[in-house]
């Protein structure tokens, strides 16, 4: 079976939550790509971390079908919230925040992805309930 | 809705027992047209790959739906997923690729098990031998563009280059290379199988300050005050922006929603996406909202694009915060137009065509913000 890299890195992310130093190193040995190219594509694209994670991974839209609808206001309301900025993890280790570009959500804006599920139509009571459900 | 049709993939044995020149035909007959928002014939592209010598091509079915405002491609692969797969599995057909590959991106991760299962069953009942690989994007925008799509799925930072070589000659793996559209692949087997096919009925996706969004299909040329109608705001509609790399315009009811009538306007109508845009928002602050997507989103390989966009947020949230004079309108507006000219991709080219559409048509805007 052919290996694709960008498969293989997801891969990785969702078995250890993010691409460590180690896990590159060894995707290194097994697939004998330099650790130059195996990090210059880990860090293009925005879903992959090579920093630890919490365990629910927030991203929330603000592009314009979502700020137009109020998402700042629900990004201020996070950032509040669980006292990070975008990009960080809280100290718990139960929150990461990301702001991120259009998840095609906007028919249902403002919305967000936690873990890779959407969860549209937001509002502050509604994020509310959904940490009530988040253990 | 034509899209939501089905043709239980018989459009695929239809294909099969014609063979490739005719199908093509058919597919030029029908006035297939790509739905990725370029409008390139589908007959033509795929003819081009057919032609190029040798045994291995390719196939690959483009559903990094990134451009804001558009989820026409989400909406196929939750409701007629199969359409797609049966469309993607003729292209193969017709070139002989042994590997086809679908080009998801990683937001859309939860329809996963939805085409898993359609491509279980569409291959099942054709019995094609063709291979389906699924690529999960990781969040790069730059990724719809042709040769980095290419370049990701190749295991390498989703960076486009020059072209030529255009995908058709020098694709994937430096193969010939069909890329189409998931709304395009959609359609093919609707085009192949139905007598009374309509190639102009194209999905509009709705969005913004209206009380229904969603994806509508109407005609192509539709007015845009039909399609408000269906969106119901709740306020006045003071501006339209067709995605962000369509720019925007001054809400008119009459205007029809076609390439024609839109792009003699400086905007890029793309895969009919409508933002809508209302009295309650300041167009300054929505332009320094899609600055930040572009510099977030600019893949970092051409000088103008990565500075360009850097320095086009920082005036915009300049003139947001109503620090700037008029004179960084001018600069504004400068840089804009050299990121147009010189940037190396097409998205980078497009990045300020919000700025110089928002500063034609609401320049009173902009100057109300300067000192």
């Amino acid at each position: 079976m052919d290996v694709y890299l960008i498969n293989e890195l997801r891969k990785i992310q969702k078995k250890e939550g993010y691409i460590s130093e180690k896990a590159i190193r060894e995707l290194n040995k097994k697939t004998g790509i330099p650790l130059s190219v195996l990090y210059g594509v880990a860090t293009f694209y925005a879903k992959l971390n090579t920093q630890k994670q919490g365990k629910y991974v927030i991203e929330i839209c603000n592009s314009p079908s979502c700020y137009v609808n109020g998402s700042l206001n629900l990004i201020k309301y996070l950032t509040k919230r669980l006292g990070i900025k975008s990009g960080d993890t809280s100290k718990n280790k139960k929150f990461s925040l990301h702001i991120c570009s259009c998840i095609g959500c906007c028919d249902e804006a403002p919305a967000m992805l936690i873990n890779g599920k959407p969860y549209t139509k937001l509002t502050k009571e509604k994020l509310e309930s959904i940490f009530k459900k988040l253990k | 809705m034509q899209i939501l049709k089905k043709t239980n993939q018989k459009a695929y044995f239809i294909a099969k027992g014609l063979g490739a020149e005719k199908i093509l035909l058919i597919l030029k007959a029908k006035g297939l047209l790509g739905r990725g928002g370029a409008n390139f014939p589908v007959w033509q592209k795929w003819q081009m790959v057919l032609n190029e010598p040798g045994d291995e091509k390719y196939i690959v079915c483009n559903a990094d739906e990134g451009e804001p405002g558009t989820f026409k491609d989400k909406f196929i692969l939750k409701n007629n997923a199969e359409l797609v797969i049966e469309g993607l599995l003729i292209g193969a057909e017709i070139i002989k690729a042994k590997k086809a590959f679908i080009y998801l991106r990683g937001e859309y991760e939860y329809l996963i098990p939805k085409i898993n299962k359609a491509i279980k069953l569409v291959k099942n009942k054709t019995k094609s031998k063709t291979e389906i690989e699924i690529i999960v994007g990781q969040g790069a925008y730059i990724c719809g563009e042709e040769t980095a799509i290419m370049h990701s799925i190749e295991g390498k930072r989703g960076q486009p280059t020059q072209k030529p070589p255009y995908p058709n000659e020098k694709g994937l793996f430096g193969k010939p290379t069909i890329l189409n559209n998931v709304g395009t692949l959609a359609e093919v087997p609707l085009a192949i199988y139905y007598k009374d096919y309509n190639p102009n009925l194209r999905l509009h996706c709705l969005s913004g300050n209206v009380t229904k969004p969603g994806v509508y299909e109407l005609p192509l040329g539709t007015k845009l005050k039909d399609l408000m109608k269906l969106g119901q705001p709740k306020n006045k509609i003071k501006a339209v922006y067709f995605g962000c790399f369509g720019g925007c315009m001054r809400y008119n009811p009459e205007m029809k929603i076609s390439p024609e009538d839109i792009c003699g306007k400086d905007c890029i109508l793309g895969a009919c996406t409508v933002i809508a845009v209302d009295e309650n928002q300041s167009i300054v602050d929505v332009a320094t909202n899609i600055a930040k997507f572009y510099e977030f989103e600019s893949c970092g390989k051409c000088t103008p694009c990565r500075e360009g966009t850097m320095r086009i947020l920082a005036l915009m949230e300049n003139i947001s915060l109503g620090n700037a004079t008029r004179k960084d309108l001018k600069t504004l507006k400068e840089l804009a137009e050299v990121i147009k000219e010189t940037s190396f991709c097409g998205l980078g080219q497009s990045a300020t065509n919000h700025i110089l559409t928002a500063l034609k048509y609401f320049k009173k805007e902009f100057e109300a913000k300067c000192k």
